[in-house]
């Protein structure tokens, strides 16, 4: 979730000239740095016990996931635990399964985002332009596939395209390829197309909804100015609206892209990751949870951490997205 | 608007509904379906029955879901509790108090929630074995917040800096003692902010499965996302779709009930800071 | 799991806890006694596989027996076997004292015993309870030749056929087939088999049942530590076993559902006018006669149903069937062992297995049962579960199961891209992987 292009951006929004402090600990007292350093720790004491929380509950396992990654430590055989140092990682890295489930989830990403972006663009032109009376029932009915939860979805999508339980190879048969006999799940290509519809169907109205508000922050004048200009609908498009929506689009693709990285509940209800459907999340859970190999899970736990850092620093370094000025939550 | 861009815009509007609900219909349908039925191939049940709904909450399903579905609404409900009223604090600190490391509170909150949720169960798995916390609903609230506090933060922050704070001082000039005007004035100004706050933490947490079913083992605490793997039919061999179906139904509802009563407000606090209100 | 240590159960269980606590009190008034917990029933956990509620009535049922001594209180395990293991290996792996009775699949036990995650069975437990086991289930409690748990049922796969199809092949089912007969028979009267395709443990059932049958083993020392393990599959005996899961696949034998099908699939397909053979567990039978009762099974395709021995690899010797069912173990840092065993015995009595055979269609594991008037109209094909049973081969025992089995799984699968070089590629695999040298 993020805002976009916010112009008081947290932190850096306009201060008032004096700031008033908290209510019932106005002092009468006249001296600056007093009064700042109250603020002061009046403003840690506030926002300090979320602070810590969001450290303790995220900072803590992910130091002890690196500390585990150095370990060969199988928890059904807790008598030979043993410090490998970076052989987990040599293992991981050398090893084909992982450089195809990173494959199979920079496609997912990318596919996703991109399909996302383009829908969402559109559903939220029609959100933007609908008349009033219907902007209320449209803008409701995106949000169900934004509120359902992901292993509901999983399941409605799979019921549709099972062979057995299905009835999408009845609807479709006429398209070349597709009938009583196609098994959707049997093959990479087929499986990885019913995921990855099923994670755009959901996550499509949150992109739409911040580029709806991206929209919203382009000037009319400038439309109606080249519309006064004769420019068509296209050109307009591509040469006032979007080139405004710049920010807004990028924030959206970033956020979307590491969420759609970690992409784990609907292949885990789909497929489980057979037939190559399996993505870094899966491959991580499957080896520490399933496996129980808690020291080669750690470290593709660790791998996964370090690809989604990449992205961010990637996004906020090479492309300039303000994502601290911006941006908030999944 | 001429009729020909009327019923544009009507063909348009069907579109999207049935884009937005098709799949909820899918498997709605499917909730209805008798054991035979789900391999008919047919998108409609040949027979409409009510056994599934019947299976999970009195039936042989009901020892499964209906303490899954106790503990979702308990865990979520407390999570967001708990994160609506950090957030709460931790969001007026940064809009209205000057104090270093604001920006860095808000980047931790954006990098917390970018962490791929699969690389930390493990390790809180571990600690949580060593401390008892495993299989409890604390064990769950607790990661919870890593989902649940970021986008609180930011999304309250945001809703804290469109307040007119000076109001708050307009009140008190016209004789209000410090809690009246804060009462009287700031609260009603925040309460929808955190209201819709809560909503969409709420929505999170309750979407959540990774923490579902990597930190519970047993009706303890386990939630209904991960209950969902567990469903059997009359034989562990045999297909449970029906009764699947029919729980996810159930636990959709207080979805599409929250999304209908306040669209709009969620649909400003996901956007919040680009279109105003 | 102790009371105190879980303040927020589920309400059914927070009765149950509430009741146990009034009969404390109770005793606490009649004794006079200062210590809150004496007097109180010990409530023993018990860990149980989803069934059709059967566990869960023996479980009050031996409660009742017990006069008091215990109470147990079943908590259900998921769906499949290996999310079962998973969960049941972390709460053992964590220490947890409310492993009291867990209900286990076979193939898993080596790898929780190894480590000594379970309580030794107590001899005269072992006597009572091992007398009149059939010898397929037996084999399967045994690791390292100790007794490791005990046997509750026993699950075993036949050849159901339809009788129609088999006469109209002209097969003789009195006399044992093989998988190139039913193959065969088929092919030529446009019908599939039904086999279990789905990159699941049902695959591994299946691989299994063919290279013992035909006289191979998966693994040759299944007791070695894991950097020793040599996988037995680069054999001839292998070799035929994915000639026959390749041909199936590739021939389209198996039907479209075939890289997805699991026991479910199969059955409905065998249900259907497709249907021709299928290898599958008992519980079809029960299944089927339920989906005539409720109006969406012809009667006629019902009595259409036959059945026989699994299928033979080599005509002249005798198939080895999956073994499947559940065994009893207890967990060693249960704070009630003695009582779990006691309550294990109850159990597993053989007039409790006749009784969950006939009202959830799970096999016996004791002979005795299959003397039972009632098991034997419900199923009447009691004879040939028993016969199969004690033919039957479990799967390879080592604590790396899991791991053999899930590389299994990836290779075998889709059926149709079995060739004569996978056995040779899945040892190497599994060897790999066992060695810590590649993932999974």
């Amino acid at each position: 979730m993020s805002t976009v292009v916010n112009p008081n951006a947290p932190g850096t929004g306009p201060r008032e000239a004096a700031p008033a402090p908290v209510t019932g600990r106005r002092s009468a007292k006249p001296l600056m740095s007093d009064r700042a350093r109250s603020e002061r720790k009046l403003g840690w004491m506030l926002a300090g016990p979320a602070f810590i929380v969001m450290l303790l509950v995220t900072m803590y396992p992910i130091l002890q996931a690196l500390w585990d990654s150095l370990f060969s430590f199988r928890l059904t055989d807790p008598g030979n635990k043993e410090f490998v140092f970076l052989g987990n990682y040599a293992t991981v890295l050398s090893d084909q399964v992982f450089w195809r489930d990173l494959g199979v989830t920079v496609l997912i990403t990318v596919v996703t985002v991109v399909v996302e972006l383009v829908l969402g663009f559109a559903l939220a032109l029609v959100m933007n332009n609908a008349i009033r009376n219907t902007r209320g029932l449209l803008r409701t009915a995106i949000l169900v596939p934004y509120g359902i939860i992901t292993v509901v979805s999983a399941f409605a999508w799979f019921y549709a395209f099972d062979i057995t339980t299905g009835y999408i190879n009845n609807w479709f048969d006429w398209v070349p390829g597709i009938g009583p006999d196609f098994n959707w799940f049997s093959n990479t290509w087929s499986a990885l197309f019913v995921i990855m519809a099923s994670e755009i169907w959901k996550t499509t109205p949150f992109i739409s909804l911040l580029l709806l508000s991206g929209l919203a922050q382009v000037p009319s004048e400038y439309t109606e100015a080249a519309r006064v200009d004769g420019a068509s609908w296209w050109q307009r498009m591509s040469r006032v609206i979007l080139p405004n929506m710049k920010a807004a689009i990028m924030v959206a693709v970033v956020f979307r892209a590491l969420d759609a990285f970690r992409i784990f509940d609907n292949i885990f209800i789909m497929t489980q990751g057979q037939y190559g459907t399996e993505t870094l999340s899966l491959l991580a859970y499957r080896t520490s949870i399933g496996r129980l190999e808690i020291g080669l899970g750690s470290a593709i736990s660790v791998i996964l951490f370090v690809c989604v850092l990449l992205i961010a620093f990637l996004a906020i370094k090479v492309f300039k997205v303000d994502l601290a000025g911006a941006g908030k939550g999944r | 608007m001429s009729t020909k861009q009327k019923v544009g815009w009507a063909v348009v509007s069907v579109l999207v509904l049935i884009y937005a609900l098709f799949p909820v219909l899918s498997i709605l349908m499917t909730s209805f379906k008798t054991p035979a039925d789900l391999t008919s191939g047919k998108f409609l049940p040949t027979q409409w029955v009510g056994e599934n709904y019947a299976a999970i909450f009195v039936g042989s399903a009901r020892d499964l879901f209906v303490p899954s579905l106790i503990n979702s609404i308990g865990i979520c409900l407390i999570a967001t509790a708990i994160a609506v009223v950090l957030a709460t604090l931790c969001a007026y600190a940064i809009a209205r108090l000057d104090f270093p490391g604001k920006k860095m509170i808000l980047t931790v909150a954006l990098a917390v929630s970018m962490f791929p949720v699969v690389s930390i169960v493990t390790p809180l798995f571990n600690l949580w074995r060593q401390i008892g916390l495993y299989d409890t609903w604390p064990g769950l609230i607790i990661p919870y917040l890593s989902l649940t506090l970021p986008i609180s933060i930011w999304t309250l922050t945001a809703f804290f800096q469109q307040i007119p704070w000076d109001l708050e001082r307009a009140a008190q000039v016209d004789g209000a003692t410090t809690w009246q005007a804060f009462r009287k004035v700031i609260v009603p100004l925040a309460l929808p902010g955190v209201f819709t706050t809560a909503i969409i933490a709420f929505f999170i947490a309750w979407n959540d499965f990774v923490y579902g079913i990597g930190l519970t083992s047993t009706e303890a605490a386990r939630p209904v996302p991960a209950a969902l793997a567990f469903f059997t039919g009359a034989s562990q061999f045999q297909d449970p779709a029906g009764a699947i179906s029919a729980a996810a139904i159930v636990v959709t509802i207080p979805v599409v009930l929250l999304v209908l009563l306040f669209q709009r407000q969620i649909v400003s606090g996901l956007t919040q800071g680009a279109v105003k209100g | 799991m102790t009371t105190t240590s879980h303040p927020h159960r589920a309400p059914g269980r927070r009765r149950l806890s509430a009741a146990a606590a009034l009969g404390a009190v109770g005793a606490l008034l009649m004794t006079g006694c200062g210590d809150a917990d004496a007097g109180a029933t010990p409530t023993l956990t018990w860990y149980i596989n989803p069934d059709a509620g059967g566990q869960a009535e023996l479980a009050q049922q031996c409660s009742e027996e017990s006069d008091g001594r215990y109470n147990i209180e079943t908590s259900l395990l998921p769906r499949d076997a290996a999310s079962q293991r998973e969960q049941l290996a972390r709460r053992l792996a964590a220490g947890d004292t409310s492993m009291d009775i867990m209900s286990l699949d076979p193939p898993f036990i080596p790898e929780l015993s190894e480590p000594g995650f379970l309580s030794p069975v107590p001899g005269d437990v072992e006597e009572a309870t091992t007398q009149d086991v059939l010898a397929g289930p037996l084999e399967g409690a045994m690791w390292k030749d100790e007794l490791v748990s005990v046997p509750f049922w026993a699950n075993t796969q036949l050849l159901w056929y339809r009788e129609s199809v088999a006469e109209a092949a002209g097969l003789n089912m009195d006399e044992p087939v093989t998988w190139k007969q039913i193959m065969d028979a088929a092919r030529e009267q446009d019908k599939y088999l039904g086999v279990q395709g789905t990159s699941a443990e049902s695959m591994t059932v299946w691989v299994n049942g063919l290279i013992k049958s035909a006289g191979g083993e998966i693994i040759e020392n299944p007791e070695a530590p894991a950097d020793e393990i040599v996988i037995g599959m680069d054999s001839d005996a292998a070799r035929k076993a994915a000639d026959i899961v390749g041909t199936i696949g590739r021939d389209g034998l198996g039907g479209p559902g075939l890289p997805t099908a699991d026991e479910g699939a199969s059955m409905n397909q065998f249900q259907s006018d497709d249907g021709s053979f299928m290898v599958n567990w008992p519980f079809i039978y029960a299944a089927t006669a339920a989906a005539v009762e409720e109006g969406t099974v012809e009667q006629s395709m019902f009595e259409d149903i036959g059945w026989a021995l699994w299928p033979r690899v080599d005509e002249d010797q005798p198939s080895a069937p999956p073994l499947g069912g559940i065994n009893l173990g207890v967990g060693a840092t249960s704070e009630h062992q003695e009582l779990a065993w006691e309550a294990v015995e109850c159990i597993v009595q053989p007039e409790n297995q006749a009784y969950y055979f006939v009202s959830n269609g799970n096999p016996a594991a004791s002979e005795a049962a299959y003397e039972d008037p009632e098991v034997r109209e419900a199923f009447p094909m009691y004879e040939t579960i028993r016969e199969s049973l004690d033919q039957a081969a479990p799967r390879p025992q080592t604590p790396y199961y899991n791991e053999v089995s899930t590389a299994i799984q990836q290779e075998w699968t889709p059926p149709a891209s079995v060739t004569e070089n996978t056995p040779r590629e899945t040892s190497a695999f599994i060897e790999a992987v066992l060695k810590g040298d590649q993932l999974l």
